[in-house]
């Protein structure tokens, strides 16, 4: 299981930074998507381990999973989204302006 | 009846109350300004009032938010590194919030500009006074997001380019935090950035430790725009909207700086040989860069964005080498370069602002000194503080740079220093010369007033004051380096009377 997640959290890792790295604006803000999920995931793994029962209900102390790693991931999942909903509005108003989806293109400030 | 640690809320709670307040008041322009500098002068009011405290009773002001006992609740941390932060970001804020009041750029006219810069300085201010490293990472955020919303919605062309690429890097780097976030959990248990310094401490063989370290100095260095992850800098703080520029330039990059400091004498303080030795290699190439990108530059505004790139090189430097001087060193010449940096990108915000395509280019804006002579003595009064001449407050940070650089033998790395701080000379001169000493060829093309001058006045006083009589602030300096020497200072600050007998014992 371990291994598994550990796994997962790599290939989402490097899925996202190598869809950052496109040309394609689109194409870049999924892969911010998808590296943010990344790290959410490495954060709430962080904690997963002590127990796997859902913390402050019956079961023995013993057996609780650790509950702040997935109030920290609960923020950071609020605050990406605030984040990608605003680089996705941004991105609209620039390839409004420039009329294409190619970061390449995208030099106004480059003169 | 306040408790006296309450007092710690005010410069967080007070602007962010004031941001509401502003977005009801929206039908009604002059009172939203007026509000936001209200509430902006009570922070200062009170952070001030802390510095003072924590000054004289020598010891750090902890504020438990809810009652929580620490490191289970998350603590408001006021020792005395924080607190000349805090009231160094204040102070030029409540600078800003005047400039904007004065100033004639579209965006301010916008209902949300004062609570988005409002916010710009909750976030700061909350990041300075964190003990939490995942409240820090969430005040940094509000702070990033507000600053880049104030860029996009700026009047140059451009401003929403430079907003994407400054948030693209900046969300990355926050990833960065979190992952750093994550391997200190993971190894200590603990958020509580006194709690992980102490069993940092205790148990420096963890697998995952300079792992985070790496993550928290890269994420750092994109704060504070530090050389290899500098290229959003110029084109964001050339683009943003004066007032904002003024912030973002000034105090907003010193969030790096305090990073550095955090990280070099409370967390990783065994393990930070590495770190200094990168920040001084890093520092000297930020001097030399930024020195030369901005005497190449064709824009007054990017000049000032890419002398920042250096001034920041002179603070790592003196964060690097590490002794008690040259921390002080590097404290004074961080709060006199906001004052400084704050001052001179105003004054050239105000000459663009001037000319009817509102840019701070040299070939639009080179000859139409001719009309704005007090601005004329502002602006070179700045430019000596910049380059480090008495007796403006330049000179005092760039003295101690190099007395604390004498005092620990590193005679090749002042050399270096020597021949880069020569350069801001150069760019502030060229500037200088191209604004106000040619002529310009058609007199018409220049609006009768721009954006006005109380702002940079007062900085610019201030400059001068700082500069005659340096004393307090190289006192208090010192006074906040030796209490940053020993970290148990700041744990037994924040976790109390248990942890003595743990380190004791």
């Amino acid at each position: 299981m371990e291994l598994l997640t550990a796994a997962a959290i790599g290939i989402l890792f490097t899925i996202g930074i190598f869809q950052m790295l496109r040309r394609n604006v689109i194409r870049s803000a999924i892969g911010l998507i998808i590296l943010s999920n990344a790290v959410n995931l490495f954060l709430l793994s962080s904690g997963a381990y002590q127990g796997i029962q859902p913390a402050y209900t019956d079961v023995p102390q013993e057996l609780h999973s650790d509950a702040l790693p997935q109030a920290l991931v609960l923020t950071a999942i609020v605050i990406s989204m605030g984040g990608i909903a605003f680089v996705l509005s941004i991105l609209y108003v620039i390839s409004s302006r420039y009329k294409t989806s190619d970061l390449d293109e995208i030099k106004g400030l480059r003169n | 009846m306040m408790d006296y640690e309450q007092i710690i809320l005010v410069p967080i709670l007070a602007p962010l109350a004031g941001a509401f307040v502003i977005l009801l008041l929206r039908s009604r322009r002059i009172w939203q300004a007026v509000t936001a500098l209200l509430v902006m002068l009570l922070s200062l009011v009170s952070s001030f009032w802390l510095l003072i405290q924590i000054w004289k009773s020598g010891d750090a002001v902890v504020y438990q938010l809810g009652g929580w006992p620490s490191p289970v609740g998350i603590s408001l941390v006021a020792d005395p590194l924080s607190a000349i932060m805090v009231f160094m970001t204040q102070l030029v804020l409540v600078t800003g919030i005047v400039y904007a009041m004065g100033a004639k750029d579209k965006n301010i006219q916008y209902p949300t500009f004062y609570t988005l810069f409002l916010c710009l300085g909750v976030g700061l201010t909350g990041a300075f006074l964190s003990g939490d490293l995942f409240n820090l990472f969430v005040f940094a955020e509000l702070l990033v997001i507000s600053g880049t919303i104030l860029t996009a919605i700026s009047d140059d062309r451009f401003g929403a380019e430079a907003a994407f690429k400054y948030f693209y890097i900046s969300l990355l780097a926050s990833t960065f935090m979190l992952l750093a976030i994550g391997c200190l959990y993971i190894s200590y248990g603990s958020l509580n950035m006194a709690d992980i310094a102490m069993r940092i401490l205790m148990n420096p063989d963890q697998p995952l430790l300079m792992v985070a370290a790496a993550f928290m100095t890269a994420t750092f260095m994109v704060k504070s725009a530090v050389f290899p992850f500098h290229f959003w800098q110029p084109d964001f703080h050339a683009a943003a909207p004066t007032p904002v520029s003024a912030m973002l330039s000034s105090v907003v990059v010193k969030l790096g700086v305090y990073g550095f400091i955090r990280m070099t004498t409370l967390l990783f303080v065994q393990q930070s040989q590495e770190l200094k030795f990168l920040l001084i290699v890093l520092g000297i190439i930020g001097v030399f860069f930024g020195g030369f990108s901005a005497i190449g530059t064709h824009n007054a505004k990017r000049m000032l964005a890419y002398s920042t790139l250096a001034q920041i090189g002179f603070i790592l430097v003196g964060i690097g080498w590490g002794t008690p001087l040259s921390i002080a060193a590097a404290l004074v010449f961080t709060f006199n370069h906001s004052l400084i940096k704050a001052a001179m990108l105003m004054l050239s915000g105000s000459v663009a602002s001037r000319t009817y395509k509102k840019s701070a280019a040299f070939d639009i804006i080179s000859g139409t000194g001719k009309f704005m002579p007090y601005t004329g003595v502002l602006f070179f009064i700045g430019s000596l503080a910049l380059a480090g001449i008495p007796p403006t407050s330049g000179f005092i940070s760039k003295y101690l740079i190099f007395d604390s650089g004498v005092a620990v033998r590193e005679y090749r790395v002042l050399f270096a220093l020597a021949v880069g701080g020569l350069l801001s000379l150069i760019y502030t001169m060229r500037a200088f010369q191209k604004i106000w000493w040619q002529q310009k060829e058609d007199s018409d093309s220049i609006k009768p007033e721009g954006d006005r001058l109380v702002a940079p006045t007062l900085l610019i006083v201030l400059i001068l004051a700082l500069g005659i009589w340096a004393e307090p602030l190289v006192q208090i300096s010192q006074t906040v380096s030796i209490w940053l020497q020993d970290p148990t200072n700041y744990i037994q600050a924040v976790l109390g009377a248990t942890v003595t007998m743990v380190i004791g014992g």
